[in-house]
């Protein structure tokens, strides 16, 4: 599903991922944790195709496309989604409208016609009640006047609507309340299929009491450190990231 | 104007406004014509207004940010003999069956239609029929040396109409007039009054557009008398070769309303006023504008709302859109006067660049005498917020669906208040269709 070898990428003049090299299979959860400034948001980002990231050595495959050569919303076609860290907010775009668009813009480019607007709604009203969602923020600008909670939401209701192969998820526990945190991970556990694989990357070992991971992988100075089973985050927890790389390789 | 000194005196004093003479040629001529006297004095007194000023420039106040320096007065040619076209060109409707054409500011009866309750002619047959109030209506108010156009129009006084609502009755069904400019370097300068009786209503949609290379200088007055109501729907949607002045007076009696709207994309120069003169209590305004420029267009916008007496309520509401090198300019002011207690006025504009090059330009402005008001303003340029764009693309719509969605989103902001469902919509389509046209 996706292979990642020997990436090098450089942000704002410097270089973050310093040859990271990581493989998924379809249906897989791997978990990504490391400490700050370790690279973690680079790579979403390098993945979903933002501006402002220098790829200087290292290829992307997913799906068997070389992903780096493709437009954000080509990557997005092919199943690939980013939940965002921070959501963006876009007044004046209701977040319906923006459903739609971003779902037909996805059925237009893999030859499929748009979705019936009575399928969409139905489709939409049921994915809103398994999140716990008000149907009144639909009619909202996109992230406009949300909560913290309510845009991490509104991230798995796009997830939900869109049916990504590959979900990458940023930070998502950043910023939720512990039943905020249940509702979210119920709705990411509610998308686990053998087709679906999921990219979490987290700081904390908490979210995966929540969505349980099938591999942990260690990310500190721009490279996988350590790779292992869930237990390798328990003992991140316990132990800390500081025996998984030598910190004054940084400077 | 104190001015009595003949054309040619003024000039030996003044040979630089010599530039002003090519554009009265023509107004010597038509003054042969056996208009009424009042109109006649209308002529002259634009005439001499404009030999005094010529066009205004940069330096001038209210002209800082439109330069008219393209304008070249040996190129346009105004007749008063009928106007030879080419019928099918003139477009369909945009709404409804009813409407009015002019072509090359000459009202054209026999490709016009009218509703019930609404009487149409064009000025010479509503001067020689004495329609009551005409003369006052149609001759211009405020100081025409500060406003050379609106002289210049004065001056060529023959074309346009008179449309008028009696008193009592609601037109439901929209009136479209239709300013049709024929091309070929011809000028045109309808003068316009829309009179609207006691407690009548009235939705107007006007457009204005045309072929080709032309001067289109229109001035038009709105009359409404106490508890009236309104509806000005306008789109400026000339050739982009074509010049566009228009001067807009809106003069209200007691408990009347006015919503005026212009979605403008048309011109390669264009400048629309309006003058929203509340003169007295209990007055509802509100004026509400959207410019798609692009090209090398330029287009501005500028607006007055004038509080005469106490609890009145103006809007003045503007959004656009620029893109390439053209240009965007919005001055809008609001003028509370000592009597004017409890005003609530409100202004806003908001410019959205999409490139580099685009230029807007804004000049807010509140005159506060009275001091019990409520006043508010603000303005802002900007440009797509590339942080949404890349949400956007990351779910998949591409990069020119993003741009136009956002800006789709921005300007329904102000096409939102358009009261008329229907009119509403065909501002959101032209929006859509400007943007279809765009590409990426």
């Amino acid at each position: 599903m996706l292979k990642i070898e020997n990436l090098h990428v450089n942000a704002g003049g410097r270089a973050v991922l310093k040859g990271l090299s990581l493989e998924m299979k379809a249906g897989e959860v791997h978990a990504i944790m490391g400490p700050n400034g370790s690279g973690k948001s680079t790579l979403s980002y390098v993945l979903s195709g933002r501006d402002g990231y220098e790829v200087t050595d290292g290829k992307i495959e997913f799906m068997g496309q070389d992903l780096l050569a493709m437009e954000p919303e080509d990557r997005a076609a092919l199943g690939l989604f980013l939940a965002f860290q921070y959501p963006v907010e876009i007044p004046g775009v209701s977040t319906t409208t923006f459903l739609k668009t971003a779902l037909n813009s996805i059925r237009k480019k893999r030859g499929e016609k748009d979705i019936e607007p009575a399928a969409f709604l139905k489709l939409q009203k049921q994915k809103i009640q398994q999140l716990g969602m008000d149907p009144e923020m639909m009619k909202r600008g996109v992230n406009v006047g949300f909560s913290g909670g309510e845009k991490k939401r509104n991230e798995v209701l796009q997830m939900a609507m869109l049916e990504p192969k590959l979900a990458i998820m940023d930070e998502t526990d950043s910023g939720l309340d512990i039943d905020a945190l249940k509702v979210v991970s119920e709705g990411v556990n509610a998308l686990r299929s053998p087709e679906r694989s999921f990219l979490v990357i987290t700081h904390y070992q908490r979210l995966l009491d929540y969505i349980k991971p099938d591999i942990v992988h260690v990310l500190a100075n721009g490279k996988i450190q350590k790779t292992g089973g869930p237990e390798l985050a328990l003992l991140l927890e316990e132990k800390g990231y500081a025996d998984f790389y030598d910190a004054t390789e940084a400077a | 104007m104190t001015a009595t000194a003949g054309k040619e005196s003024f000039m030996a004093q003044a040979p630089q406004l010599a530039a002003a003479m090519p554009w009265l040629d023509a107004a010597s001529a038509l003054q042969k014509d056996n208009a009424e006297n009042w109109i006649k004095a209308l002529r002259s007194t634009g005439a001499e207004s404009f030999a005094q000023t010529g066009l205004p420039t940069p330096a001038w106040e209210g002209w800082q940010y439109t330069n008219l320096r393209a304008l070249n007065p040996a190129k346009f040619h105004y007749t008063s003999e009928p106007v030879k076209f080419d019928a099918t060109k003139i477009p369909a409707p945009l709404l409804g069956t009813h409407r009015i054409v002019l072509v090359n500011g000459q009202y054209q009866p026999s490709l016009s239609s009218l509703p019930t309750h609404v009487t149409v002619m064009s000025v010479m047959e509503a001067a020689e029929k004495k329609v009551e109030g005409l003369e006052e209506q149609l001759v211009t108010l405020g100081d025409l040396a500060q406003m050379p156009l609106v002289a210049l129009n004065a001056a060529y006084t023959r074309d346009g109409f008179v449309m008028q609502v009696a008193r009592g009755k609601d037109v439901t069904e929209p009136v479209e007039v239709l300013y049709y400019n024929a091309g070929r370097e011809a000028a045109a300068y309808p003068r316009v009054l829309y009179k609207l009786g006691e407690n009548s209503g009235l939705a107007v949609i006007e457009r204005h557009c045309g072929e080709g290379e032309y001067l289109a200088n229109s001035y038009a007055a709105i009359s409404l008398e106490s508890a009236s109501r309104m509806r000005f729907y306008r789109f400026e949607e000339e050739s982009d070769k074509a010049f566009h002045f228009s001067h807009v007076t809106v003069q209200q009696q007691k408990d009347s309303s006015f919503e005026g709207f212009s979605l403008a994309s048309g011109g390669r120069l264009a400048r629309e006023e309006f003058r929203l003169q509340l003169i007295d209590k209990a007055i509802s305004s509100s004026i509400g504008g959207t410019y798609l420029m692009r090209g090398q267009q330029s287009h501005d916008f500028t607006v007055l709302a004038d509080h005469f007496e106490p609890d009145g309520k103006s809007v003045q509401l503007f959004k656009g859109v620029v893109d390439d090198q053209a240009r965007a300019v919005f001055q809008g002011k609001i003028h509370v006067r000592r009597s004017a207690q409890k005003t609530d006025g409100y202004q806003s504009h908001h410019a959205l660049l999409l490139s580099a090059t685009a230029e807007a330009s804004a000049k807010p402005e509140l005159e506060i005498y009275a001091d019990d008001v409520k006043c508010s303003h603000g303005a802002t340029a900007g440009q797509l917020n590339p942080e949404a764009l890349f949400y956007l693309r990351s779910r998949g719509i591409p990069l020119s669906d993003a741009k136009s969605l956002m800006v789709e989103s921005f300007l329904a902001g102000a096409i939102e208040k358009v009261s008329h469902e229907q009119v509403r919509d065909i501002y959101l389509a032209r929006v859509s269709a400007w943007l279809a046209g765009r590409g990426a």
